[in-house]
This record gives structure tokens, C-alpha cells and sequence, in this order.
């Protein structure tokens, strides 16, 4: 028994000696040569690895041999660099030469060679890092920068030019994550900009030679930026204090002249001002309801008239013996009345107010703004008119809105100076449209003293009072009552102008005015319709009662006198009633020394749109209008076609 | 006749006034040149400004070798033998020039001898490197970089010769030994029966050169540091 617990401990024992004999002892494994490494191009170390030892102890040896040489060399020295490593100091060290390196592991089975490594000591130079790396703040106009300085590894050397090193530092502020790296070439100094103020930064310093590996970044250096106050901010906030300043200026200044500056920027639009007109239905869109209401019954008048009745009384406005008045006023209204100089083709009635074709056919937002326009202006030229000169009936209102009797459109008033010129017998001068045009608008200005006439199918008006232009006359005639003595049998002609083109220029209105003569031509006119052509075009002439003295050329013959407005009928055409015959035709562009304007408005009207006029040679006749008519016919309600308007 | 006469007179005239510049080349000798070649002018150069314009030269011609070898290497030679600088027995051509090898022998030799054997590397390899020049343009697909690469590097080299000549009269106040090394060891470099091949001879020829070209400019810049301060420079 005893025995037998005495074997079983032998038995392990031997067991465990069996086992220990089984484990296998071999020869050593391969080392590997890991990195040869020379800090200064005069000394290299090379490191390798063992491979397993094979359980014996096991001794490495390194061997080399020089480029085509067949010495071998073993290390000279295992111990300097440390463990596994061989370290060839200045005098086994070639440059330039290639060494073929291979370490020897080495046990009692056995020895192991390493793969063979080529080496030139040229190309495995890795330096030490840059020592005594030393940043300073320094101030500059501009800020304060950091100077950033260091040496050269202590074992390079560079001084005699052996060994040529570049550098590399980077920067960093305490918190970041990303370095800014910059090459510092050769130098051993470099300036960093563009700091924040008050920060840390970092900063690390290394080297490499022109031809091996960079060595290690330096030990951290810390650095703190003092506090400053960057120069740019303080420029740009004084900048954004003073854009600040002048802004709220500028809204302060504004606030204070919107209206102006309103009223400069967004004239206000105007709006619809006939009487009788109404906005509601027209935004309702019902047009038919609009026009109607502008409709005044008992137009077209059917009843005939004699010239008598044709009369429209009206206050003629001018100035007298006040050119500058006139041309004053003139110059108003021709701001906006006056577009043309007869041009043939002027489907833009900017003709005054007293031009404007829309002044009788009041349709909404046709005129663009115009007939506002026109009617300011025309009320300007009235209050001039009414400063200038004392009218022989003192309460003469010129405006139109006093004057204006409820069921008498504006249409109508406006159109007068359109539709007629008077013509008073300015003979002695050529007298131009604009004399007439003047008048006329006078005419139109005055226009709105007349009360309605009862028989007003006529497109001619009777410019009874006579017309006298500018300083040459110097007479108004107010009502309709008067009629010129001096010229009896004048009539003041008229021309129907659509539009009148009238060139108001101030010349030649000093010329009208000049020219005019008051001998007693002053004497309403009729202006009449001849005949209608096959384009639709009425033509018109003047009608003269009595012919004009001066004038060889008057050709009053016994045409056609549509100077009645029969009706408008269905398709918008407007029907003329034949009158008295006048055969004048105009077709030449001669003028009339009595009557200027005689032709300038034949032919302006048509019934439909328009063709150009007939009229030539006239400037201002309204050859140069070919306004077509509009669609709708809107009649005054006393009767009145606005010419201008069917020329639209 | 006479007119042809003339004529031919006045063309000899003609041809003279257009060549009269040859005869200043050819009455100003090579230290008038400038480092890089340069006729126009003759400005006395200093010695340290001839040195660092060497200098110069040196290392850019050593910086752009070195990428020509890298774009070789990347290009043309397969992975496992790129370090393999002992290819097969080859050696690179300027072997046999007596040429220092460590730094403390380089200490040891004399300015005169720097010079030397700077001379001597440039001379040996003006050649060669023509010769890389007509095989690389042999190669199916070198890059143009590259060609323009070596292309450029042969001619910095003359360029370097003619500086380190007239450097080496200046300093040394010898005369002109352009041709005294031009023999030396040339021809080996069409001798590799070992190199299978010309793709690896190239490859090994540009690390030659590219380790050369390194040797120059560390010999130059020994140089400089010698005769800007002689004493700190050789003791170390």
C-alpha cells in the first residue's frame, strides 16, 4: 500500500519528464532586419527582430558586406544602440556606398539568416529633433505675432554644409483639434500671424534632410497671446455706427417728406372724374350700365339748328396783351397738351386737355391718366387765364367743375379746344395752328361756361366770340351772347380736330399771337362734315357763312354738311346728318390766309378706326392724327362727339 | 568682273557684321561665362557667388534626379526589386573614380581635391545620361515628366561643368582641364552583360547618377563652408 502511494508521485514525476522530453527544441527562427536609421549621414544603427528562438537560447549576429566588395564584416557594436540593434560609428561608416546587411540568429540546432537588406547610409538619414525651440510674442503695427526660433539637432551638422536640413513647424490654439503646419525651408525662424487675441497656442517643431525622413516633432512649446484689440474691428464698427447714423437720418428725413417723395415716386393714379360715372358698376364689369349712365338723353340732337343755335357759348380764355401769359399758359398746356407737330400718325392724343381726344368719350381708364391730366392742365390754363386777364364778365368760373352742369359731360368741355380751332381771320400771318390752337384751347378752357346747348348734334363749334390769339387780340368773348361786333359776319371757324396737333410752341404762338389780327374775323365757325369716304373718314370743313375776305382760296362750296350728329347707331358708327351742302375740299395742303386751320381737323373724324387723316400740309392740322375711332361712341350728353375720341 | 567682285566683297562685309559677335565669344574665354552658359555679357563674378550658384545648381540637379528615379521606380520597376541597389553584381559607372567615401575622409582631403572630384563626377556622367536619354524615349509609355525630367538634368550638367571650371580657375588658378577626365571610366556603362534587362540597367543608372549628383552637392557645399570660415568647417 504504502508502496503504491509511493509510486504515484514517481509516476507523475515521470510523466512530466516524458513530457519535458517531448518538447521540441529547433533551431531558431528568422530574424528580420526592421529599419537601419543614421541621425547625422556619419553614424547609422540598424535594428532587426528576432524570430522565435526555438526554445535555446539563441545569439544574433549581424553581418555586412560593402557594395562590391566580398569582405564581410560582422557589427562592431551590439551594445550602444541597445537591444537587437548594431551600431556603426563614424569610422565604419561609409557614405555612398551600399551595405548589404543580414543578421544571423543562431542556436544550438541551428542558425537562421535573415533576408538581406541593402542600405546606403545616404538615404536613411533621420535627424534628431530641433532643439531649444523658443516662441516669443513680438508687436507689430498690425498686431502682435509669434516668433517661433530653433536649432538644428546637436549631431547634424549643417554648419559645414555636410548635412542640409529643411523645417517644418506647426500651430495650434489649446482646444483645437487641427494643426497649421508651415515649411520653414532652411531658416531656423518663422513669424506666425493673425492670432486671437488672448489665446494659447502651440507649437511644435521638425526637421528632415533634403534626401531621408523626418525626424520627431519637438516637445511642445506653450505660448499665450496678451489681450489686444484688433484694428480692422474697430475700423469696421466705427463703420457700421456711422452707415447706422446716416440710415436712421435718411428714414427720419423720409419719414418727414413721404408725401413728397410719395407723390414723387407714385403719382397718384386718377381716377374717373365724369359725371355721372360710376366706379362701382364699372368694377362690377358691366360696361353697357357705365356708358349708359353717361348717356344723356336728348343726344344726338335731331332737332336742325341754324348756325344761330350752333353757337356754344363758351368763355373764351386768353390773355390779353399779355404774351407771356399766353405763352406761359401756353407753355403749360402744352406741356400736356402738345405732343406733335403734326405728326401724321399720332394715335396718342398727349395733347392737351383741350385736345384730348377723350374728353368727350369718357371712357373708363381709356384716357391713361391723360384726361386728368389734360383737365389740370386745362384748369391751370384757365386760372392763369383768369389772373391774366379781367374778363368782361368777371364771374366767370373757369373751373371745370363749377361750371359743369350735371348731365353736361366732361367730355364735352374737354372737347372743345379738341374739336375746334377758331380761326379768327389771322390773316396777315400764315397763321398757324397754334394760333388757332390756342384759341382752341382757350376755347376749350372757356368751354365750360357754356351751358349745354340744346342742339348740339354738331360737330362744328361755333367759336362765336372769335377767337382772338394771344397779344394780337387781346379781346375775349365771354357767353355766347357776344358776338363780335366787328365782324358780323365772321364766324369763327372751326376746325374739328380730333386731336388737335397742335404746335403750341411758344414761337409760334408769339407768331400766332402776333399774327392775329382781330380785325373781326372773330366769328364761330362751323366746321362741317363733306362727305364721308370709303374709309370711314368723315371729312370735314369748315363752314363758312361768310367767306373770307381775304381769301381767294375759300372755297366754300355748297358740300355736304354733316356737321350733325344724327345718332350712333349699332355698330358704333356714328351718323351725321346732312346739312347744308359745302364743297370745300382740302385735299391740298394749301391754307387758307383767313383760316388757318380751316382743314385741320377734315377729315379727322372717322366712325370707326381711324385711317390717317386727310389732312396735309398742315402741321397741325390733324393730318398727323389718325386716331382711331373707338369702339364705343360715347356722346356727350348734349351731343358733342369728341372727334379726338372717335380718332382714337 | 569687277561687279562680281564687288559683289562677293560686300557679302564677305555683310557676312562679317553679322558674325562679328562669334569674335567676342571667341576672344573672351570661358571665365567670362556665367554659370549657366550665358554669352552676353562678361561681368566679373565673385568667387562666393560662383560657389553658391554651384551650389545651387548642384542641388537642384541632385532634387530633380531624385524624382526621375522615383518616377521610374514607380513606373517601370516591379515592386520586390526597388531596394535592391546591388543588382546582380552592377555597378554603378563611376566606381572606379577616386572619389571619398565617408565624412571623415572627405575632412581629410584638400579643396583642390573637392573640386576634383566634383569635376570629375560631372564629366563622367554628361555622357550616360545622353545615352538614358534615347533609351527612355525607346520605352513604350515613359511619361513625358519623365523624359523632360532627364532631358533637363543633362543639361543643367554641362552647365555645372562650365561653372565648376571656372570656379576651379578662380580658386585654384589652374587652366582648363575639361578633357582630363572625360576618359575616365565611360565606358563601362555599356558593359553589363549581367543586366538582363534595360529596364533594371536604366533604373540602376539613375540611382547611380542620383547618388552622385547627391555626392556633388555635399562636396560643394564642404567646399563653401571651407572657404567661408576654414577652421570651423574642418574640425568637427
Amino acid at each position: 500500500m504504502r508502496r503504491a502511494v509511493g509510486s504515484v508521485p514517481l509516476l507523475l514525476m515521470l510523466f512530466f519528464i516524458g513530457h519535458a522530453k517531448e518538447t521540441r527544441y529547433s533551431p531558431p527562427g528568422k530574424p528580420k532586419l526592421t529599419s537601419c536609421r543614421s541621425p547625422e549621414k556619419e553614424t547609422f544603427t540598424c535594428w532587426w527582430e528576432p524570430g522565435s528562438d526555438g526554445g535555446l537560447p539563441t545569439t544574433y549576429a549581424l553581418y555586412y558586406r560593402k557594395e562590391n566588395s566580398d569582405a564581410v564584416y560582422e557589427c562592431p557594436d551590439y551594445h550602444t544602440a541597445g537591444e537587437n540593434s548594431c551600431f556603426f560609428n563614424k569610422n565604419d561608416t561609409s557614405i555612398w556606398v551600399n551595405y548589404n546587411i543580414t543578421v544571423v540568429a543562431t542556436n544550438a540546432l541551428g542558425s537562421n539568416f535573415s533576408d538581406p537588406v541593402d542600405v546606403d547610409v545616404v538615404y536613411i538619414v533621420q535627424p534628431h529633433t530641433p532643439e531649444n525651440v523658443t516662441v516669443t510674442v513680438m508687436e507689430d503695427k498690425d498686431g502682435p505675432f509669434l516668433r517661433v526660433s530653433w536649432e538644428p539637432p546637436r549631431k547634424a551638422d549643417t554648419r559645414s554644409g555636410w548635412i542640409t536640413l529643411i523645417y517644418e513647424l506647426r500651430v495650434k490654439l489649446e482646444g483645437e483639434e487641427e494643426w497649421e503646419e508651415h515649411r520653414a525651408g532652411q531658416q531656423k525662424m518663422f513669424n506666425i500671424f493673425s492670432l486671437r487675441s488672448g489665446g494659447m497656442y502651440l507649437v511644435q517643431v521638425r526637421c528632415k534632410p533634403d534626401h531621408g525622413f523626418w525626424s520627431e516633432w519637438s516637445s511642445t512649446t506653450y505660448i499665450k497671446v496678451p489681450d489686444y484689440f484688433p484694428r480692422e474691428t474697430s475700423v469696421w464698427i466705427l463703420i457700421a455706427v456711422f452707415s447706422a447714423f446716416i440710415f436712421f437720418i435718411l428714414t427720419w428725413i423720409l419719414n418727414l417728406k413721404s408725401n413728397s417723395v410719395k407723390h414723387c415716386l407714385l403719382p397718384p393714379v386718377p381716377g374717373p372724374k365724369i359725371k355721372g360715372f360710376d366706379k362701382q358698376l364699372l368694377k362690377n364689369g358691366r360696361s353697357e350700365e357705365v356708358f349708359s349712365a353717361l348717356v344723356v338723353p336728348g343726344f344726338p340732337p335731331t332737332t336742325s339748328s341754324d348756325c344761330e343755335d350752333l353757337l356754344v357759348e363758351y368763355l373764351e380764355v386768353y390773355t390779353p396783351e399779355e404774351q407771356e401769359l399766353i405763352l406761359e399758359e401756353g407753355k403749360d398746356l402744352q406741356e400736356g397738351c402738345l405732343k406733335s407737330k403734326g405728326s401724321p400718325s399720332d394715335s396718342d392724343s398727349g395733347r392737351g386737355s383741350c385736345d384730348s381726344h377723350t374728353l368727350l368719350m369718357e371712357k373708363c381708364g381709356e384716357g391713361e391718366g391723360k384726361e386728368e391730366k389734360h383737365q389740370e392742365r386745362a384748369q391751370k390754363g384757365k386760372r392763369q387765364q383768369k389772373h391774366q386777364t379781367g374778363w368782361e364778365e368777371g364771374d366767370v368760373s373757369h373751373t371745370r367743375e363749377d361750371v359743369l352742369s350735371p348731365d353736361m359731360s366732361e367730355g364735352r368741355v374737354k372737347t372743345w379746344p379738341s374739336v375746334f380751332s377758331p380761326l379768327p381771320q389771322y390773316s396777315s400771318r400764315p397763321l398757324d395752328h397754334q394760333g388757332s390752337l390756342e384759341t382752341a384751347r382757350q376755347l376749350c378752357l372757356s368751354d365750360s361756361l357754356f351751358p349745354p346747348p340744346s342742339t348740339s348734334s354738331h360737330l362744328s363749334y361755333n367759336a362765336k366770340e372769335g377767337l382772338a390769339l394771344g397779344s394780337g387780340q387781346q379781346e375775349f368773348y365771354l357767353g355766347k351772347k357776344q358776338t363780335h361786333p366787328s365782324n358780323p359776319q365772321s364766324q369763327p371757324r372751326w376746325h374739328l380736330q380730333a386731336h388737335s396737333d397742335f404746335n403750341i410752341s411758344s414761337m409760334d404762338r408769339k407768331q400766332a399771337a402776333s399774327g392775329l389780327q382781330l380785325p373781326g374775323f372773330r366769328s364761330t365757325e362751323y366746321v362741317e362734315v363733306q362727305r364721308v369716304n370709303q374709309e370711314d373718314m368723315v371729312i370735314l370743313q369748315p363752314l363758312f357763312s361768310s367767306s373770307c375776305q381775304r381769301d381767294g382760296h375759300l372755297q366754300i362750296g355748297q358740300g355736304e354738311d354733316y356737321s350733325k350728329v344724327k345718332g350712333v347707331d349699332s355698330g358704333n358708327m356714328l351718323l351725321l346728318q346732312r346739312e347744308v351742302e359745302v364743297k370745300r375740299e382740302e385735299e391740298d395742303g394749301d391754307r387758307y390766309s383767313c383760316d388757318i386751320q380751316d382743314r385741320v381737323t377734315e377729315s379727322c373724324y372717322t366712325t370707326s378706326t381711324a385711317a390717317s387723316s386727310q389732312v396735309t400740309g398742315k402741321p397741325t392740322s390733324c393730318a398727323g392724327t389718325a386716331m382711331p375711332v373707338q369702339e364705343e361712341m360715347v356722346l356727350a350728353a348734349n351731343g358733342y362727339v369728341d372727334a379726338a375720341t372717335m380718332l382714337l | 568682273m569687277s561687279m562680281t567682285g564687288n559683289y562677293t566683297i560686300l557679302q564677305g562685309g555683310v557676312w562679317a557684321l553679322l558674325l562679328w559677335p562669334c569674335l567676342l565669344t571667341v576672344s573672351h574665354p570661358l571665365d567670362c561665362k556665367e554659370e549657366q552658359g550665358s554669352i552676353s555679357r562678361c561681368p566679373t563674378i565673385s568667387q562666393e557667388k560662383l560657389l553658391d550658384r554651384v551650389i545651387q545648381h548642384a542641388e537642384v540637379i541632385y532634387r530633380v534626379s531624385e524624382e526621375s528615379c522615383t518616377l521610374f521606380e514607380e513606373m517601370f520597376v516591379p515592386f520586390p526589386m526597388r531596394l535592391q541597389r546591388n543588382q546582380a553584381g552592377y555597378t554603378c559607372i563611376t566606381k572606379a573614380l577616386p572619389i571619398p567615401s565617408s565624412k571623415s575622409e572627405i575632412q581629410q582631403i584638400s579643396d583642390t581635391w573637392l573640386l576634383h572630384s566634383v569635376l570629375m563626377l560631372v564629366q563622367s556622367w554628361i555622357e550616360p545620361l545622353v545615352y538614358l536619354q534615347t533609351t527612355l524615349d525607346r520605352y513604350d509609355d515613359a511619361p513625358d515628366l519623365l523624359l523632360n525630367k532627364t532631358k533637363w538634368v543633362s543639361e543643367k550638367l554641362v552647365s555645372l561643368e562650365q561653372g565648376v571650371v571656372v570656379l576651379m580657375k578662380k580658386m585654384l588658378d589652374e587652366g582648363m582641364l575639361t578633357t582630363a577626365y572625360n576618359e575616365h571610366g565611360l565606358v563601362q556603362y555599356d558593359v553589363q552583360p549581367e543586366m538582363l534587362e534595360s529596364v533594371l540597367r536604366d533604373y540602376m543608372l539613375l540611382s547611380c547618377f542620383k547618388k552622385d549628383a547627391h555626392k556633388m552637392e555635399t562636396f560643394l557645399k564642404l567646399l563653401k563652408c571651407r572657404q567661408t570660415d576654414k577652421y570651423n568647417c574642418a574640425l568637427y
